[in-house]
């Protein structure tokens, strides 16, 4: 059991490494293994550099390293969200995109453009709204008394997004239309091409936090997924570990809208294919989720830069790849639920 | 009998908004006992046992080992009582061994991980309810007794010397009713303390110390099953006629079957 769980996770966490590199390699401007061994050892240890590194430098370590990077975490972050959302719901339809979270992140994002040039400023804004986002979809799910059943949560999600997007359109009227207009709008859009190191790196730290938190709840998501009663009878505080849940999931995702626009589906589908693939158990669905949303993502990103001569945003991408996949997976997944 | 109650309720009251479901309820359980809880379908059975394990809150006195039930968290009443719910589906499929898993949760700190002795437990639980072969099973897959046995298994996994149990048998076919039971009867054989609501005056016949019948909201008797279940008690909480008989020992409930006429 122990070992089969190690098993799985060092076998998906090579195979995230062998994509990594691989699309470090991919590009208009196509790197070979060789080249690309021979300036990961000059970067490392030093050593008689070749003149194409100046370019290399720039290709690699300025423009595709900081996007693979991105790219890795947000997959992760919308996949191991999604997963945790799934379970403290007891709902296997809810993603950070359904509950609301990502229309609300955007929301907050965009009201913190219009109010302050502090990037922390916009962060904290959409984390905040993404919070309140999934508060008013519960409680609206909450609402007719014979709910708490999935649909009603589904439905209270909706409810929520179109809220959030209908303030967002109001945000969008009421913004400067010659400067925070057009940075608005190019973001929303959603893509992953404007990622820079610094930028990365500082929104990896929350990012990082929501994602190890989740994992480290694991096995309290088993016990959630049993319904509220019987994992207070199981001696969980649950209203504590679902809020705790909800900040930390809603911290990685919301981080995402933050960085890269909405990206929606890979929140819904990795969980689903994860869980049919190795079981149920959170303990292992949830770092297999976040490798295995970081893969994708990072394979769907290569395609949207690589399929056409022009870039395909992302977000796109994943709505054409993840809705048929995600009807697959509903054919399929009424055995993993019931 | 100087024991001291594990359980007590004292003038317990709780109210939905339509309607009181209890009104001024007294009841106790004591160590080593099996009490059978019967009453009409909505006299607040569950009700009952959903306040003594903290998971709702009326107005009145419960206690757990002599301290007021409130001051006690979800985890330290599951380290005293397992809940064991009547059988039903779980949305994502974990395997038997999982399901029993969680029955540690109350015994693990807050970032531990289950370890070698948590298996060797849950294992065992599974040995004790004859169901170690389905262990990596999915749970879903399997049939309401096996269920409720896995059911049973996460609780004893708890490692508790107290069980409320809600209508463990309904649902179960015949041959799971009486193996249930029987295991029931087993656990109280080593000197577990059990509480289980039912519909069956029967059951409760077979497998008792003691038996409290509760009717519109107030604890209407208790005390041993021959002395409790009587054509009288059925009549009036049942509207049912019958006859007890003797039968080897055991005392049981004919009822009188009369032809509905047009």
């Amino acid at each position: 059991m122990q070992r089969r769980c190690a098993l799985a996770l060092s076998a998906a966490f090579i195979v995230l490494l062998l994509v990594a590199t691989l699309t470090l390699m991919w590009g208009q401007y196509p790197v070979d293994a060789r080249t690309l061994a021979g300036f990961l050892e000059y970067k490392l240890f030093g050593g008689e550099a070749l003149p194409q590194y100046a370019l290399l430098e720039n290709i690699i370590v300025q423009i595709r390293l900081p996007r693979i990077l991105l790219a890795m975490l947000i997959g992760a972050a919308l996949a191991i969200s999604g997963a945790a959302f799934q379970a403290m719901f007891v709902n296997p339809l809810v993603s950070p995109g359904i509950l609301g979270v990502l229309a609300g992140a955007s929301f907050g994002a965009a009201l913190g453009m219009l109010v302050s040039e502090q990037w922390w400023v916009v962060q904290a804004l959409a984390f905040a709204f993404g919070f309140v986002a999934v508060g008013f979809a519960v409680m609206v799910g909450g609402m007719v008394r014979a709910g708490r059943s999935s649909i009603m949560l589904v439905l209270g999600g909706v409810i929520s997004g179109s809220l959030f997007t209908a303030l967002l359109s109001v945000v969008k009227y009421v913004a400067d239309p010659y400067s925070t207009l057009p940075a608005i709008v190019y973001w929303l859009m959603g893509s992953l091409s404007m990622a820079d190191l610094d930028g990365v790196a500082l929104a990896a730290v929350p990012m990082l936090l929501g994602i190890g938190g989740l994992i480290v709840l694991g096995r309290y998501f088993d016990l959630l997924s049993l319904g509220d009663e019987e994992a207070r009878a199981l001696g969980i505080n649950v209203a504590r570990i679902r809020f705790i849940a909800i900040v930390l999931a809603t911290l990685a995702s919301a981080l995402c809208v933050v960085m890269a626009g909405i990206i929606g589906w890979v929140g819904l589908i990795i969980p689903h294919i994860v869980r049919m693939a190795f079981g149920p158990s959170h303990s292992l669905l949830m770092p297999l989720s976040a490798i295995t949303g970081a893969a994708f993502l990072l394979l769907a990103d290569s395609v949207s830069r690589l399929a056409l001569s022009v870039e395909i945003p992302i977000g796109i991408l994943t709505s054409l790849i993840g809705i048929p996949v995600f009807i697959i997976v509903l054919k399929h997944a009424r055995a993993t639920w019931n | 009998m100087e024991l001291k109650p594990i359980i007590e309720v004292k003038n317990l009251t709780f109210s939905y908004p339509a309607h009181q479901v209890l009104k001024k309820m007294n009841f106790a359980l004591y160590p080593g006992e099996v009490v059978s809880l019967l009453g009409p379908n909505g006299c607040g059975k569950s009700t009952l046992i959903r306040l003594m394990l903290g998971l709702m809150r009326g107005s009145g006195d419960i206690r757990l080992d002599g301290a007021p039930l409130a001051r006690y968290s979800h985890r330290e009443i599951a380290q005293h009582i397992a809940y064991i719910p009547q059988h039903h589906s779980v949305p994502f499929n974990y395997t038997v061994a999982e399901m029993v898993m969680m029955g540690r949760a109350a015994k693990l700190g807050f970032f531990a991980q289950p370890g070698k002795r948590d298996r060797e437990v849950a294992m065992e639980a599974l040995r004790t309810v004859g169901i170690d072969g389905l262990a990596s099973r999915p749970f879903g897959q399997l049939s309401g007794g096996q269920k409720q046995m896995v059911l049973l298994a996460r609780a004893l996994a708890q490692e508790v010397s107290t069980f409320i149990m809600d209508e463990p048998v309904t649902g179960l076919d015949y041959g799971n009713q009486m193996r249930l039971l029987e295991m029931i009867s087993h656990l109280a054989g080593q000197g577990k303390t059990i509480l289980k609501t039912t519909h069956y005056p029967d059951h409760a016949l077979l497998v008792s110390s003691r038996v409290a019948v509760m009717h519109d909201g107030h604890m209407i008797d208790e005390g041993v099953p021959d002395a409790v279940i009587t054509p009288e008690m059925l009549r009036r909480v049942y509207g049912v006629e019958a006859d007890i008989v003797a039968h080897r020992d055991k005392n049981w409930c004919l009822p009188h079957f009369r032809r509905v006429c047009a």
